[in-house]
């Protein structure tokens, strides 16, 4: 799946890119608050590496309780949608444009709503965001299908329960995986910004912007990198969820071949 | 006597195309069709021939006449699934794996899975597919994919098979090959076969009777009733009345396609 070969390249260009920092750092003596060595940075992620893996799995913890709570809520309103063209037609357009609404905006909102210390108030922010391009995706996948499949399924006298569960749904999957792939890596961002906007003291984003604002920038730049291994790693589970789930598919197959 | 499988009595077909434009697709079909013949529907593109095949088939319905499959409506034999359709293209879900869209419409019906399995595994011994039964259809050929969509129309044995150019989209030796095999198909299962197709070679090869329609608003020009000697196979090819036949269907279609450059002038 994965070869060492095939990705020789870019391992190199990443220790380039490091080594090229390093040496730029060093020789043209960047003062450490406009932008750490990485060795600094490794040194503060050694040293404070409980401190960061403890905050880390409570920001993770709220993006994977905001990335649960909003992909359900995606699918059942996309099934509902699927079901009652009516549904559908109301709530589609409101969709498609909320989509496009930064609802990271609506942080200090939710964070009056439901506490700041609350990580149920990132949670929800986390939700939101997650929701929308969870179901625009559910429902185009629902309702994008070969029209003879449906013709097939008809000639078989199928109710259309049936063919949501032979047809539909099957077919949906491919377009649902891109959505959980989507956000896998927004509920990370929407967990890790929203707390910017204050949180619990042993959340990542709160402890990024007070190391920040102390001066301390090699701290947050460990916590920064602690975001994306998080992040990082979350897509790769729906990755290779997605590989076992539909094997079947072409985006799938073309990756492995 | 027995009862026909398909009767159309004065069948017609209006689509709505736009708030006041509406399309003539079918005019006036009176056609019967007997148990354990094969029919083929020639005309020109657009003359109504596949919409034909899904007003039998109850996918669309009739805005003048009556169906009647089995001797039952149209709706009531695609409650009953009386017939089996075949696609132009296979329409096989990527998702499961051969023998598991063979099973498909087993599986709708509620068969245990192993008298499913049983039945899909014959299916596919029939159409020439064993060996690949755990391949997924983007794994097959064209024509292989379009064997598949055969097996499993044939799944629930059904009385009538409904085909809208199952061949279409294959090359010529293919065609042929495929031809014959549907040839030997029809004759094992004597189902009643209706065909629609653009090819006359193919029309005559496989039809008892062959069925000229026109251009739009699609009406039955003719009726070439093809005696060519069952079984068939490469001999029939050289068969003088195979020529004969497909002169006959060629001459009529030719008329049919002479009155769509009359409506056009019209127009």
């Amino acid at each position: 799946m994965i070869s060492l070969k095939r990705n020789l390249p870019a391992i190199l260009l990443f220790v380039a890119a490091i080594v090229l920092w390093e040496t730029l750092v060093r020789v043209l003596q960047i003062q450490k608050f406009l932008l750490p060595a990485p060795s600094v940075i490794w040194e503060s992620f050694t040293t404070n590496f409980d401190r960061l893996r403890h905050i880390g799995w409570f920001t993770a913890q709220e993006a994977l309780g905001g990335f649960a709570i909003g992909c359900t809520a995606g699918i059942v309103v996309a099934l509902a949608t699927a079901r009652w063209t009516l549904v559908n037609e109301t709530l589609m357009p409101f969709a498609i444009a909320a989509n496009s609404v930064p609802i990271i905006a609506f942080a200090p909102i939710l964070n009056n709503w439901f506490g700041v210390d609350n990580p149920f108030s990132k949670m929800m922010i986390v939700a939101v965001i997650v929701f929308f391009p969870m179901m625009i995706n559910t429902v185009r996948g629902l309702t994008l299908v070969d029209p003879a499949a449906i013709e097939l399924m008809r000639s078989y006298a199928a109710s259309e329960f049936t063919i949501l569960r032979k047809v539909r749904f099957p077919n949906a999957l491919p377009y649902m995986f891109n959505a959980f792939k989507v956000a896998a890596t927004l509920s990370m961002i929407g967990a890790v910004v929203s707390e910017y906007f204050g949180g619990n003291r042993s959340a990542l984003g709160v402890y990024i912007t007070q190391e920040a604002a102390q001066f301390r920038f090699q701290n947050s730049w460990a916590a920064i990198i602690v975001a994306c291994m998080i992040g990082i790693a979350f897509y790769l589970v729906v990755l290779g969820a997605e590989r076992l789930t539909i094997p079947w598919h072409s985006s799938v197959r073309g990756a492995r071949a | 006597m027995t009862q026909p499988v398909v009767t159309l009595s004065n069948v017609g077909m209006v689509f709505n195309t736009g708030s006041n434009n509406k399309t003539v697709a079918l005019k006036e079909i009176n056609l019967t069709i007997e148990p354990g013949e094969f029919v083929a529907l020639i005309g020109p593109s657009g003359c109504g021939k596949s919409t034909l095949l899904r007003l039998i088939g109850d996918l669309i319905q009739p805005t003048l006449g009556d169906i009647l499959v089995n001797g039952k409506t149209a709706h009531q034999a695609r409650l009953d699934q009386d017939y089996g359709m075949v696609f132009q293209a296979p329409v096989l879900f990527e998702w499961r794996s051969i023998i598991k869209n063979v099973m498909l419409p087993l599986e709708l019906r509620g068969y245990s899975r192993a008298e499913q399995q049983k039945q899909a595994r014959a299916l596919l011994s029939l159409v020439e597919l064993t060996g690949f039964e755990n391949h997924y259809p983007w794994q097959l050929s064209g024509g292989m994919q379009q064997r598949a969509a055969i097996a499993r129309a044939l799944a629930i044995q059904p009385k009538l098979l409904l085909m809208d150019e199952p061949f279409g989209a294959l090359d010529e030796m293919t065609r042929e090959r495929m031809n014959m095999e549907l040839h030997k198909i029809w004759q094992q299962t004597q189902t009643t076969i209706v065909f629609v197709t653009h090819s006359i070679a193919e029309a005559v090869f496989l039809s008892t009777r062959v069925v000229v329609m026109s251009a739009r608003p699609g009406e039955i020009l003719h009726v070439t009733n093809v005696d060519l000697p069952i079984p068939r196979g490469d001999h029939t090819r050289e068969d003088p009345r195979t020529f004969e036949s497909e002169t006959e269907v060629r001459e009529w279609l030719r008329k049919a396609n002479k009155k769509t450059i009359n409506s056009a002038v019209e127009r």
